[in-house]
């Protein structure tokens, strides 16, 4: 094993603190973030007021703001996590065995693939949260349905260089199985990419909760996300700046720091990077 | 591929006209864009917000409200359901033809004949027929006695017969042809609408020497517009976008308080508001005073009753409920509904953050709520649905451009009617009789007692009258109206 | 290879059908438009009467049926709410999307692919880091608050861009950052990597035995090499961009077909929503196998597969 870098070790503490922030939110919330003060909207970050200091300000109803997004990280970590395990594993699955048997069995899947990609993700989303409703099983849902193929598609390609090359043919020539020579070598092989597109997916899904917010679809209030902050937020970003600022630096830390992890563990991960 | 290339690169180099607006064009930003310009079709307030600048009315309100002459200059009742018209002689439509009574009769059997499918049929298949009976007069009948068909004629915009029957109903959709103060020059759909003044109107020239409407769906854009002199009108705006609006040297501020009542719905025939003190307690629970000035930061007037004062039938002597929570506590623990879960439903078209104010008010006195967003259609589904489907607390803001009680409560609260989850047969005779005569003192005390039934029964909490708020350049000189309308003969550069 | 293309091209129609199936279907259990058609007051009968009309009480199969043979007709139908034909309103929304497609993509890769080749170049170097953030930013912001501050920022304090509205290339520019923004980030990390991978593959090596310096190999071998991923995500994208765009198409009023699609979902003007998503996924299609011939001819070590 390699050392993990000086840089590397503040990425990996940052995000330890994002997940306990977020686990941690009951605890270190100042106040309940549900409970409303409509005499109290919109004070700015650090207002002392009726003995209470809200150090990240109001919102648009006189809720705390640190609270929120507190309580927010939580929400959005969670929506993240599932849907990016749930679409990662379907479509890395379906990928590689359509890049492995090819013919038929790769026909059906990629067709399958193209069919479920070329639905704009955005409106496949509306259209089902509109006939499932609403809430936050459906919500990991339809993520997980509108963005498995991605991974396929990427799974799908990489299979396929990754097959013709020398060492894969004499494992097959030295009698492995299908399943092993997929798990042992290809999987460690393609990895690489598809921990790429994992850690873009991971900022995407925040995103994407945060655009079905913007479109009043989203996590349901009166419980907050960073996307829902936000989304409610932009009507005032020039009189309450804080609304976006403070959820947005946070949405900004977390992709930053998963990505930047996403590259270190693809270069551990990619046998070829670890003769370098 | 050629086509589309070609049109990208006039759409590219194409010149930039709304850069340097002259003074003589007015553009206006709207949420949306228009839908169909056949004023006969859709009514949606963008839609309907540019027709009706095309075409002229039977009859119209003014500034005040009352109903005044337009297409017509007289009426009279010969009995109680048959009215006679008296109609302008002097009125041209665009394409130089006369408009004549023949035109008010094709107009009214065109929106009532059920094969052109006008989503506005309800608002005239009250309707029985109509005939030219005279070289300026047309004769109407109407099913039974009617009493808001004034109401409704003021939104029978007069369409040219011949026109129409030559082109047919879809050209005429894309190419209208109206007797109004502007004409529609070109419509880009999604895009904007360019009209251009009608210099031989009847009531004299427009200002404005053209209008260009725009859809600019975002509220925050419609505002940088305004800022920016790309636009000089907007609405849509919510009452914290006007204050933050209230400092700027170049744009002022109007508003008006509407006939659009904001209440809440109350689901009487099921879920744990079939219980009266449920929904007695609800009404308790409600601080309306601090919506009015913390949510709309005073852009309202407080209501007691499910109606405007800007209504007909509007009733100001029925007492409200005072809001008492500790009242509303005990009325829920008599009820043995403490902890009971209201279901909130809504769409995003409703203001979600006085949603969130209810739930919190309710939750203060001892219920659970919650709220579930769905997209319109399916609000509108389940809320026409069933009453166990139809949630048991939502959101409305209730307008019938009618500015009658008989737009608004009788659909609200009339039992059989879709939107109502209650029923009580006193209430119906009372709504029924108020329909069934022309007499307005009778219909006004059938009212009165009418919500002194809601107010018992609580089948809808009556929250306040919604204020419409526009924004715009300080040299536009123009007075909005209760009924929402837009009509931009009647606006000026100061 | 005509052979080859041909059952392509048949796989990709039967791609497209089954999105309009998927799509024809769960709009359908969505409900039906009438209630939205129809002014407050209208009584049951009266909402029936129109449901009736405009036919939409007849069962799903007979309707789905009914709208494929209109469309073997290629008969697009008419929009329930605009009274005009569909093919129509679509088409005149197509040059906007193109448009702002083309600046987006053209965002993405132009700063996209520079930024990921000098990342891989400047491997652990200060440089790497603040490129790496500068091209996450994007993709970490919600456009809906990106737009705004871009608005604020460029049409509003500055003057320099107008801020809403289609009038030529000056209000294309900043729907096209917001959009193309999105996408920078995946582009310059999958070049990124692909440059790397390739930089310590034998025949780099070889190249640089044989006197060639760094930069002639990567423009030389590395370049061609890396490709193969990056098509793959330009493929991807194309969906996205096209009928995605829902969000910048909104806060900057651009009159694309995201725009046309997402109000004609929220409207359930049927009609217009499949017409939409079949040119979406027609041309979706069509880009995906260009872009599988053009794996072949980058990259000779694939095998023409599936």
């Amino acid at each position: 094993m390699r050392r993990i870098s000086p840089g590397m070790m503040v990425v990996l503490g940052l995000l330890a603190l994002f997940v306990a922030a977020a686990l941690a939110a009951p605890l270190l919330s100042p106040f309940d973030p549900l409970r409303q003060s409509l005499l109290l909207r919109l004070k700015p970050p650090g207002s002392l007021l009726g003995g209470r200091t809200f150090i990240l300000g109001t919102d648009d109803l006189g809720r705390d703001l640190l609270s929120r997004v507190l309580f927010g990280a939580r929400v959005s970590l969670l929506v993240s996590v599932v849907a990016v395990a749930l679409s990662f594993v379907v479509g890395t699955a379906l990928g590689m065995v359509a890049g492995w048997y090819r013919g038929a069995v790769a026909v059906v899947i990629m067709r399958l693939v193209d069919t479920m990609l070329s639905i704009p993700a955005i409106l496949l989303a509306v259209l089902t949260v509109a006939v499932l409703g609403p809430g936050f099983l459906n919500l990991v849902v339809v993520l997980g349905l509108t963005r498995w193929p991605r991974y396929a598609r990427v799974a799908y390609g990489q299979t396929l260089q990754v097959a013709v090359l020398p060492y894969i043919r004499a494992a097959e020539m030295a009698g492995a199985g299908s399943t092993r020579i997929l798990w042992r070598h290809i999987l460690p092989n393609i990895a690489g990419p598809l921990m790429v597109v994992a850690t873009s997916e991971f900022g995407l899904m925040i995103l994407f909760e945060a655009g079905l917010s913007f479109l009043g679809l989203g996590i349901q209030p009166p419980a907050p996300s960073w996307g829902s902050i936000m989304a409610a937020g932009r009507q005032y970003v020039e009189r309450a700046w804080w609304l976006t600022v403070f959820p947005g630096a946070c949405l900004f830390g977390v992709v930053l720091c998963v990505n930047v992890t996403g590259d270190w563990l693809r270069d551990r991960l990619d046998p070829r990077a670890a003769s370098r | 591929m050629r086509l589309i290339a070609a049109a990208i690169i006039a759409l590219l180099i194409g010149a930039l006209p709304a850069r340097a607006q002259p003074k003589d064009t007015l553009t206006v930003d709207l949420p949306g864009d228009v839908a169909t310009m056949d004023p006969q079709l859709q009514w949606d307030t963008d839609s309907y917000t540019v027709y009706r600048n095309i075409f002229d009315n039977l009859l119209t309100r003014d500034v005040s409200g009352k109903i005044v002459p337009q297409v017509a200059t007289a009426w009279r009742y010969t009995n109680d359901t048959t009215i006679v018209f008296d109609l302008r002689s002097d009125i041209l439509f665009h394409d130089g033809s006369r408009l004549t009574p023949d035109d008010v009769v094709f107009s009214i059997a065109r929106i009532t004949n059920p094969a052109l499918k006008s989503p506005q049929l309800s608002q005239f298949d009250q309707i029985a027929s109509a005939e030219t009976t005279g070289p300026t007069q047309v004769t109407l009948h109407t099913k039974s006695p009617y009493p808001a068909l004034l109401a409704q004629l003021v939104k029978l915009s007069i369409v040219p017969k011949a026109y129409v029957e030559k082109v047919g109903d879809t050209a005429f959709n894309q190419a209208v042809i109206g007797s109004g103060p502007y004409r529609l020059k070109s419509w880009q759909r999604g895009v904007q609408t360019n009209l251009e003044a009608n210099e031989g109107y009847w009531r004299g020239k427009p200002f404005f020497k053209a209008v260009t409407f725009r859809a600019v769906p975002d509220s925050a854009t419609r505002i940088a517009d305004l800022r920016t002199g790309r636009a000089d009108i907007t609405r849509g705006l919510t009452p914290d976008d006007a204050v933050a609006m209230k400092n700027e040297k170049a744009l002022k501020l109007s508003s008006i308080a509407t006939e659009r009542v904001a209440y809440l719905f109350v689901n009487a025939l099921s879920g744990p508001t079939k219980d009266k003190r449920v929904r007695q307690a609800i009404a308790m629970a409600i601080d309306r005073d601090t919506l009015i000035s913390a949510l709309q930061q005073g852009y309202a007037k407080p209501t007691n009753i499910v109606l405007t004062p800007a209504n007909f039938g509007y009733v100001a002597d029925v007492k409200g409920w005072p809001f008492d929570p500790a009242k509303a506590r005990a009325l829920i623990k008599e009820a043995g509904a403490e902890g009971a879960t209201i279901s909130f439903i809504t769409s995003p078209a409703y203001d979600r953050r006085l949603n969130e104010a209810v739930q919190q008010m309710l939750e203060d006195v001892g219920l659970k709520m919650t709220i579930a967003v769905m997209d319109q259609p399916t609000y509108l589904r389940r809320r026409l649905g069933t009453p166990e489907d139809a949630g048991s607390l939502s959101q409305g803001r209730w307008s019938c451009a009618c500015q009658d009680a008989d737009g608004v409560i009788f659909p609200l609260f009339r039992s059989g009617s879709v939107w109502s989850k209650f029923t009580n047969p006193e209430y119906d005779a009372e709504v029924d009789a108020a329909r069934a005569t022309l007499d307005d003192a009778r219909r006004l005390a059938h009212y009165h007692r009418a919500f002194e039934i809601l107010r018992e029964e609580v089948p809808g909490i009556g929250l306040f009258q919604d204020e419409a708020i526009y924004l715009m350049r300080r040299e536009l000189a123009f007075t909005p109206t209760a009924n929402e309308a837009f009509f931009v003969y009647d606006m000026k550069w100061e | 290879m005509i052979g080859h293309i041909a059952s392509r091209l048949g796989q990709a129609l039967l791609a497209s059908f089954g999105v309009l199936t998927i799509v024809f279907f769960i709009m359908r259990l969505s409900g039906d438009p009438t209630l939205l058609l129809v002014p407050e007051g209208a009584s049951l009968e009266q909402i029936n009467q129109l449901r009736h009309q405009l036919g939409f009480d007849r069962p799903l199969p007979i309707q789905f049926a009914a709208y494929l043979g209109d469309l073997a007709r290629l008969d697009f139908g008419e929009s329930l709410v605009q009274r005009a034909p569909v093919l129509g309103i679509v088409a005149e929304r197509i040059p906007y999307t193109v448009a702002l497609a083309s600046g987006a993509l053209l965002v993405a890769i132009g700063i996209g692919i520079p930024a990921g080749i000098v990342m891989a170049v400047a491997r652990g170097t200060w440089l790497e880091r603040a490129l790496a953030g500068f091209v996450l930013a994007g993709q970490s912001l919600p456009t809906f608050w990106s737009g705004i501050l871009l608005i604020l920022l460029f049409g509003v304090t500055l003057g320099w861009l107008p801020t809403s509205g289609a009038d030529g290339i000056a209000s294309l520019i900043m729907p096209s950052l917001a959009l193309g923004a999105v996408g920078m980030s995946t582009f310059a990390r999958m070049t990124r990597i692909a440059v790397l991978d390739e930089l310590s593959r034998d025949y780099v090596t070889a190249a640089r035995a044989r006197g060639l310096s760094r930069g002639q190999a990567v423009v030389g071998h590395v370049l061609r090499n890396a490709a193969v991923p990056v098509v793959t995500i330009a493929a991807l994208e194309i969906g996205n961009l096209l009928a995605g765009a829902v969000i910048v198409e909104t806060v900057f009023a651009w009159p694309g077909i995201g725009q046309l699609a997402i109000q004609s979902i929220q409207s359930r003007d049927f009609l217009v929503v499949q017409t939409v998503v079949l040119f979406v996924s027609l041309v979706y299609v069509a880009t995906n196998l260009l872009a599988d011939l053009l794996y072949a001819l980058i990259d000779p070590r694939i095998r023409m597969g599936a």
